[in-house]
């Protein structure tokens, strides 16, 4: 389980950390936040080419999702501003 | 709905405590980074609860005790014998499917020739000299072997690939893997190898049960026979030098 914990480890330091940094940054909106999490976490994923099969399918199922959120999100800040411009 | 492990256990603290927070930070305090952290809560909750699914059902102490009663009963037969020569690593080719692991009776100081598949048979003759019978026994790495999607090519790196697969990833006993050829000699760096080993008159002949995985996965690599030259550990990593059969591996 030592590769499970490593990679968990990873993104248990990198989200928050990231979330801080932007803080501190002046970066207040949340439309920073959900899209950097996103690419981090699907980019940790890959990064973790040996983990097994198994574990492999259920996380890009993870990434996938994610990802879709992340689309949706795009959808509806896409619909809005189109809204305000015609 | 979960199987209840660590994983299955944090993943749904968080993923309550995620929701709890984002919502409440989000509707009614009006927080985005305490918002953001909510999120990555909910993502990390995501991320364990997949990974408390492919956890294997057995806990680990029983798979230990399977494996020590398996080692227990090879080193018996081993000892009971007086074996004192090394295994010889087959791969599936000249082993009837599966890489298996061929106890010569008599010791011999150069590697036995293997040119067609073995009889699948506990004794077994592999040449034409009277003296030429020996042992074919499952190993480790027979087993740990069928864990590997595809079979590695005969480079080391090819090799250090599928090694780091099996024992970092899939079988999480090492840390990483380092493979080096010169010759007809292979050179592999274990780091942070964490399964016990009873060193024992067994341990001479067929190697530890990391290094019996290594060489499995090699002679299958090579299709070539393979025998641990030696073992050595050091700084709580494990080298394992292997001998294949025939000439330059390059």
């Amino acid at each position: 389980m030592k590769i499970y914990n490593s990679y968990i480890l990873s993104l248990t330091v990198v989200l928050p950390l990231t979330a801080v940094i932007l803080t501190a940054v002046g970066l207040r909106a949340l439309n920073y936040f959900f899209p950097i999490f996103v690419l981090e976490a699907i980019s940790i994923t890959e990064l973790f080419v040996y983990l097994n099969n198994k574990a492999r399918q259920r996380l890009t199922f993870v990434s996938a999702l994610l990802f879709g959120a992340f689309l949706v999100y795009l959808t509806v800040k896409v619909a809005a501003i189109l809204s305000k411009v015609l | 709905m979960f199987r209840s492990n660590s994983y299955a256990r944090t993943g749904t603290i968080l993923l309550v405590t995620g929701v709890l927070v984002s919502a409440i930070a989000y509707f009614v305090l009006s927080l985005t980074w305490l918002t953001a952290l909510g999120i990555s809560m909910l993502i990390l909750s995501f991320v364990l609860l997949s990974l408390s699914r492919t956890i294997p059902r057995l806990p680990p102490e029983v798979c230990s005790l399977l494996l020590q009663t398996g080692m227990d009963n090879m080193a018996t037969i081993i000892e009971e014998l007086g074996i004192k020569g090394k295994a010889v690593y087959l791969p599936s080719s000249l082993a009837g499917g599966r890489p298996q692991a061929l106890i010569p009776l008599h010791s011999n100081p150069t590697l036995p020739h293997i040119t067609r598949a073995l009889p699948e048979r506990f004794i077994v003759r592999y040449g034409g000299r009277p003296d030429d019978v020996g042992l074919l026994l499952s190993t480790v790495g027979s087993a740990a072997f069928r864990l590997l999607e595809t079979r590695p090519g005969p480079t080391s790196h090819s090799l250090e690939a599928a090694l780091t697969t099996l024992l970092a990833g899939t079988l999480g006993v090492a840390g990483k893997i380092r493979v080096a050829s010169r010759e007809n000699h292979l050179t592999v760096e274990v780091h942070d190898p964490w399964l016990e080993d009873h060193v024992g008159w067994h341990h001479e002949c067929l190697g530890g049960p990391i290094a019996s995985i290594v060489a499995s996965v090699a002679a299958e690599a090579w299709d070539k026979p393979i025998v641990i030259k030696q073992e050595t550990k050091a700084n709580g990593n494990c080298t394992i030098e292997l001998e294949v059969a025939g000439e330059n591996l390059q």
